[in-house]
């Protein structure tokens, strides 16, 4: 199948080669645990690493640049020696963060190692699927194509000799020819048989030909996950990396229910405040 | 050849694949099928009783074929059932596991109805002995 070539060609195949020969030879427990230590370690050299790195860089830097502005012009010159360690702080846990959820998300993360190389394999998997459905609509085809012409010549072979018999049950048939009609009658049987063995052979392969329901449903399931999860990282990301002042405004419906934050300056506490409200938009 | 009353069950969690091996059963010969949709399904019927041959997708939800496989080999009164394994999974570890685990057989789909009825036939030879 074409989606082990591309596991092949990953990058930690022979760690995996390497695992599988360890199970199969019956090998300690503690085996499975090396090849994700090894991942962490030794990233494969891949393009998704690089930009994976280019991304961190980015975010790193933005975040710092953010802060340096959005901190350092505060307070006075006392105040900056203070401040500036405590810009340096941040940055810092920012940093760690940000290395953190890269992390979380990827370098050491399953998760995202499988999402990324699932990228090219889901593109296989739905040439996969496009491979296996064409497969099905031509064996299919290719069946009708051979049953149906055997059952037209079922189907006029009866329709001539119904004629024949007929005309038999008519009186217009001489002696000789019905026994040629009684003879060709026996040997039409015969072939009914021998059709019909073969029209059920093709009915089966059919039949057959439907068991790419199952598989094409797996690979689409598992197509569909990794779309899933692909979304859900990202997100998370960007969720996590986005400085705190450039998070749009969340769009609140009007069904929120009780205030559970009573500092809030958008919602109004008391009846009182209602009444205001009220008489400032001339009600 | 063995009896053609033995009762059948077949666990996948497609219809589509439990149709197909269904009515290749019944062109072999075999027509007392009962169907289950996954494992946990096909334990239940299994331990009601009344059955002489397992046929059974691996990748189910709920209870998987291996596990279910496990199961019945674990069981007293299940564990001489036939257990054939009929799935997409083709890695060596996913053979080699099934048959640590006891499988009478192993068919990966896709496959055709002369490779069901060889795998079948190969099991009886076994079980004739």
């Amino acid at each position: 199948m074409t989606r082990k070539q591309k596991a092949d060609e990953s990058g930690d195949s022979d760690d995996l080669q390497a695992l599988f020969d360890s199970i199969a030879a019956g090998a300690s427990m503690s085996e499975p645990e090396t090849p994700p230590a090894a991942a962490e370690d030794d990233p494969p050299a891949g393009g998704d690493d690089e930009s994976l790195q280019a991304l961190f860089d980015e975010v790193s830097s933005a975040f710092q640049a953010a802060q340096a502005a959005g901190e350092v012009p505060a307070g006075a010159e006392p105040a900056a020696a203070e401040g500036g360690g405590e810009v340096f702080n941040r940055i810092g846990q920012m940093a760690r963060q940000v290395h953190d959820t890269l992390r979380a998300l990827g370098l050491d993360s399953e998760a995202l190692t499988d999402a990324v190389q699932g990228i090219p394999d889901a593109r296989q998997r739905l040439s996969y699927i496009a491979h296996m459905t064409e497969q099905a609509a031509s064996r299919v085809l290719n069946a009708t194509d051979v049953a149906k012409p055997l059952q037209e010549k079922m189907q006029s072979d009866a329709q001539s000799l119904e004629e024949r018999w007929n005309r038999l049950f008519g009186n217009e048939l001489s002696v000789d020819e019905f026994k040629a009609l009684a003879e060709e009658t026996r040997s039409f049987l015969g072939q009914v048989r021998t059709t019909s063995e073969a029209t059920n052979a093709q009915l089966l392969e059919i039949m057959m030909a439907q068991d790419f329901q199952d598989l094409t449903g797996q690979v689409i399931k598992k197509v569909v996950d990794l779309a899933q999860t692909l979304e859900s990282e990202l997100l998370q990301l960007l969720i996590e990396t986005m400085p705190e002042d450039k998070r749009p405004a969340r769009k609140e419906g009007l069904l929120n229910g009780p205030v559970i934050d009573a500092g809030r300056s958008d919602v109004v506490n008391t009846q009182e405040q209602v009444d205001d409200l009220l008489d400032s938009l001339g009600f | 050849m063995s009896d053609p009353k033995m009762k059948f069950l077949v666990v996948d969690d497609f219809s589509t694949m439990r149709r197909i091996i269904r009515n290749l059963l019944k062109e072999l010969g075999y027509t007392n099928v009962d169907e289950a949709e996954d494992g946990l399904v096909a334990l239940q019927k299994l331990e009601a009783g009344g059955f002489d041959f397992v046929v059974t997708d691996w990748n189910m939800p709920n209870m998987d074929g291996l596990t279910l496989l496990q199961n019945i080999r674990k069981s007293a009164a299940l564990k001489h059932l036939p257990v054939l394994m009929v799935t997409a999974e083709a890695k060596k570890e996913n053979i080699i596991a099934a048959a640590q685990a006891g499988a009478s057989g192993y068919i990966v789909k896709p496959f055709t109805a002369v490779t069901m009825a060889e795998k079948l036939n190969k099991i009886f030879e076994k079980m004739g002995k």
